[in-house]
């Protein structure tokens, strides 16, 4: 959804980044549609000012400024409890405590807290560990400002037949779409896309395409069995999944791996289109480098997403052309590749315009206009740390987060390894600083995922 | 004698491990592997009198190696660094990462034919496999637990050993009885009946092409590698069970230390780029010490001394070297052609070979002869009994039964 289109803004407990203009009914299932439909509201007059511009469409959207930034954290030895947990930092504007650590949930153990995401009602925030495979759910809406944990699932590679290191948690319609980053037979990159009622019942396990099983998709000369991220268009029945590494890469010694010849081949190189429907996977892309988060526009005619890669530092446009094909090709890099500034997440505004681009090695936030997306053109840079990882920005672009850890055992060793949450302020020139969270001075950890959190979406 | 040893094993081994007292065929064909080793081995396998191998052994044996719970927070199983498909070994890595991603010094050696192998792990501290097993499991950066009774604690804990050990070894799980299921186990993984098997002690002159039979002239002649690797008339494990340093350890110990050059890295097919050493530096730990053998025995003659491997199925069990430091084979075969590395303690037997490219290229072929005629067999007969996770009735944070 852009700016320039009409949101509707739906009754708060119910309302959902999903607008008509963003769906095609008659791509979906009619169970999903109705589901939909029945939840949607009417059309108000008041756009949306806040929330992440990265979340599911089917997901309740915060309509006034976040209050309470979620960030999953990982335990990290030497520090406080050693253990993973979902620290609340209150970003109430008029808070006396903004800027500030409000709660802090511990789950115990450390299980390479990694990134979480909320049910499409909002209620609750699953949050995975990508070593231990446990997800941790959180309940976010009895009192957002200090989120409790609700429920654990200990047997997710059980459930999923072999799938290792949840990732993603991406709200459907009443589930939680789940990428898998590896497998319980080697710990290499071939995993699965999984699918969890909200209630925590395993529903399905969707391999992803390899050279061996291509399930029907083609591009089977691209094809490693790989994945990261999946996101959808659900006007054009369609899904990415993106493509990273295994359990052994992402959780080895990063200067030990890339001295590691065997190890440096094992990186995904893929993107997968799918039916989302159907969940049957339609056609493989080949885009080498480890192509991570998925970013779709919003747009109603804005056909295409983006991707980065983190090894060849590109930015990736998969794009429907006219003939109704889809195509991924690459259309900008990302500082100097031959340094391999390593590209991590991205933030995408609203509006289609603009791409927030962190890159972990030198620790900079970078601003790309994508207003012309086969030609994406760095407009801004700033240095935020020693390292960085994550950018969460709010709907309306006015105020922009970040976060460091990468992985625990790919952070940077020593001083550098700084560990903090940010908040900025944005004024379409200059990120402004409004506030630090030190990390390990707080006694907490690694920080890593930030969800926006806000007791308007509870209240009636 | 390969009669003798065969109906030994049959009186002692027990049978029925299933309800309706058949044995399940996986069980049967790996009895059958040690009463009848492949092609190439030795006739005898190797049995401790207090274990000699049954069906119920050899199976539960089989799923304590695939079970990750058995780590401390249940995520590395003996098969996760041994992988059937990779040989038993490990591909995709040079040295493995255990628990939460903790660095491993040395290279995954292949479980396949251990049971002939009279010392273990590359500075051969220890001597049995019975005992062997410990190590992964209680050492920090394998396994991880924090105790022996928590092992066995663990397997306490899930519905599914309940019992497995007393149908195995009479009575409840213990530490004995444990390491005794894995090594029943692990002793099955028989491979040989190889081209070069068929060839040399099958009698079938066809097996091998003639660069196999020229690779191995060269192997026991000009290239003098049976100095180390045994090669016997009747049987060949390839190995002296002996330790030699051939400056791997040094180079990575010393050598490596002191480069101070750029890091080249692939970061997609065949795109290379040169890193900075000190990015490189600024997101690893320094690489821990790694003495060989002398870590053991405190004498300075065993700095960097390492176990001669078997050869046997070497083809499948890249990189190579005990520091997984050699992508292929015919980096191998060029390092032992250069004489090894230059170091106080080289061991003499190394010597520049002078080999051509045409005989490097025979000895490559001569050892992928080597590979098992029986692998398919061996990686089916290893998955049949699939992984061990959590279940619904498993809690991570588990108590010690009692």
């Amino acid at each position: 959804m852009s700016h320039q289109e009409t949101p509707f803004r739906a009754p708060r407990r119910l309302g959902k980044h999903l607008s008509l203009t963003a769906l095609n009914l008659t791509s979906l299932g009619l169970a999903a549609a109705g589901l939909v439909l029945a939840l949607a509201a009417p059309p108000a007059a008041t756009p949306a000012r806040a929330d992440e511009t990265c979340q599911s469409p089917y997901m309740a959207k915060i309509t006034g400024n976040e209050e309470y930034i979620y960030v999953w954290t990982l335990g990290m030895e030497g520090v406080g409890d050693e253990s993973d947990k979902l620290v609340t930092i209150d970003v109430r504007p008029d808070s006396g405590t903004y800027g500030k650590v409000v709660a802090s949930v511990s789950v115990g153990g450390r299980h390479e807290a990694h990134h979480s995401g909320f049910t499409d009602d909002r209620r609750y925030l699953w949050a995975g560990g990508l070593d231990t495979s446990m997800i941790y759910i959180f309940d976010v809406h009895t009192n957002p400002g200090k989120p409790t944990l609700h429920k654990t699932i200990k047997t997710f590679v059980k459930d999923t037949g072999g799938a290792v290191g949840p990732h993603t948690f991406y709200a459907l319609p009443g589930r939680m779409m789940i990428t898998g980053l590896s497998n319980d037979k080697d710990h290499g990159g071939k995993s699965a896309l999984v699918e969890y009622g909200n209630d925590g019942a395993f529903i399905a396990t969707h391999w992803i395409p390899d050279p061996k099983d291509m399930r029907g998709a083609d591009g089977q000369a691209n094809a490693d069995g790989y994945n990261y991220d999946a996101r959808v268009l659900p006007r054009k029945n369609v899904m990415l999944s993106s493509s990273f590494t295994g359990w052994s890469n992402y959780m080895m010694d990063f200067g030990k791996m890339l001295q590691d010849g065997e190890a440096m081949k094992r990186f995904g190189k893929t993107v997968t289109l799918w039916d989302l429907h159907t969940r049957q996977p339609k056609q493989v892309f080949s885009v080498p480098g480890a192509p991570l988060e998925v970013r779709w526009a919003w747009g109603p005619n804005h056909n295409y997403a983006f991707t980065t890669t983190a090894l060849t530092s590109k930015i990736w446009l998969i794009k429907e052309g006219d003939d109704g094909k889809w195509t991924a090709k690459a259309v900008a890099d990302i500082g100097d590749p031959s340094k391999v500034p390593l590209p991590v997440d991205i933030s995408i505004s609203a509006d289609d315009t603009r791409l927030w681009i962190d890159t972990f090695m030198d620790g900079t936030a970078r601003l790309f206009d994508i207003s012309n997306p086969e030609a994406p053109k760095q407009i801004y840079q700033k240095k935020i740390g020693a390292q960085l990882n994550m950018v969460s920005q709010s709907w309306d672009g006015n105020r922009v987060y970040f976060s460091t850890s990468l992985l625990a055992n790919w952070d940077k060793k020593g001083a550098d390894n700084e560990q903090f949450v940010k908040g900025y302020d944005w004024d379409g020139q200059e990120l402004k600083h409004r506030f630090t969270v030190d990390f390990i001075k707080e006694g907490l950890g690694r920080a890593h995922l930030m969800r926006f959190g806000a007791s308007s979406l509870y209240s009636s | 004698m390969r009669v003798l040893a065969a109906a030994l094993v049959l009186v002692l081994s027990a049978v029925p491990v299933l309800a309706d007292g058949t044995v399940a065929d996986v069980d049967r064909r790996a009895l059958a592997r040690l009463q009848d080793p492949p092609l190439g081995l030795p006739m005898v396998v190797p049995q401790p009198a207090d274990n000699r191998a049954t069906a119920a052994r050899i199976a539960l044996g089989r799923k304590l190696f695939f079970d990750r719970r058995l780590s401390h927070n249940a995520t590395m199983s003996c098969a996760m660094c041994h992988v059937p498909e990779q040989g038993f070994a490990q591909n995709e890595l040079a040295t493995p990462v255990g628990v939460e991603g903790r660095t491993v010094r040395r290279n995954a050696p292949t479980v396949l034919n251990a049971a002939y192998q009279v010392r273990l792990f590359h500075d051969a501290r220890e001597d049995t496999l019975e005992l062997q097993i410990l190590g992964p499991l209680l050492a920090r950066n394998e396994m991880a637990n924090p105790s022996a009774g928590h092992v066995l604690a663990t397997i306490r804990a899930q519905d599914d050993y309940d019992g497995l050990f007393e149908a195995a070894f009479g009575e409840p799980v213990s530490l004995r009885n444990l390491g005794r299921a894995i090594a029943a186990w692990e002793r099955t993984l028989l491979s040989g009946d190889s081209p070069f098997d068929r060839w040399r002690y099958g009698g079938r002159r066809d097996a091998v092409d003639a660069g196999v039979k020229r690779g191995f002239d060269l192997f026991r002649g000009k290239g003098g590698c049976t100095a180390c690797h045994f090669v016997g008339g009747d049987d060949a494990m390839f190995t002296d069970h002996s330790l030699h340093n051939t400056g791997v350890g040094y180079r990575a110990d010393v050598l490596d230390r002191r480069a101070a050059g750029p890091v080249p890295v692939q970061i997609a097919p065949g795109v290379v780029v040169s890193l900075d050493r000190a990015a490189v530096d600024a997101v690893g730990a320094p690489p821990p010490k790694d003495l060989g053998r002398m870590e053991i025995t405190n004498d300075p003659d065993d700095l960097y001394a390492f176990k001669t491997p078997g050869l046997r199925d070497v083809a499948l069990t890249a990189p190579y070297m005990h520091d997984g430091s050699l992508a292929t084979l015919a980096a191998v075969v060029d390092f032992y052609d250069r004489g090894g590395i230059p170091n106080p303690n080289l061991d003499p037997v190394l010597q520049p070979l002078h080999l051509t490219a045409a005989e490097k290229a025979d000895l490559v072929a001569f050892l992928r002869s080597l590979t098992g005629g029986n692998m398919a067999e061996l990686i089916a007969d290893a998955r049949s009994g699939g992984v061990g996770n959590l279940t619904a009735g498993t809690s991570y944070d588990r108590e010690p039964a009692r």
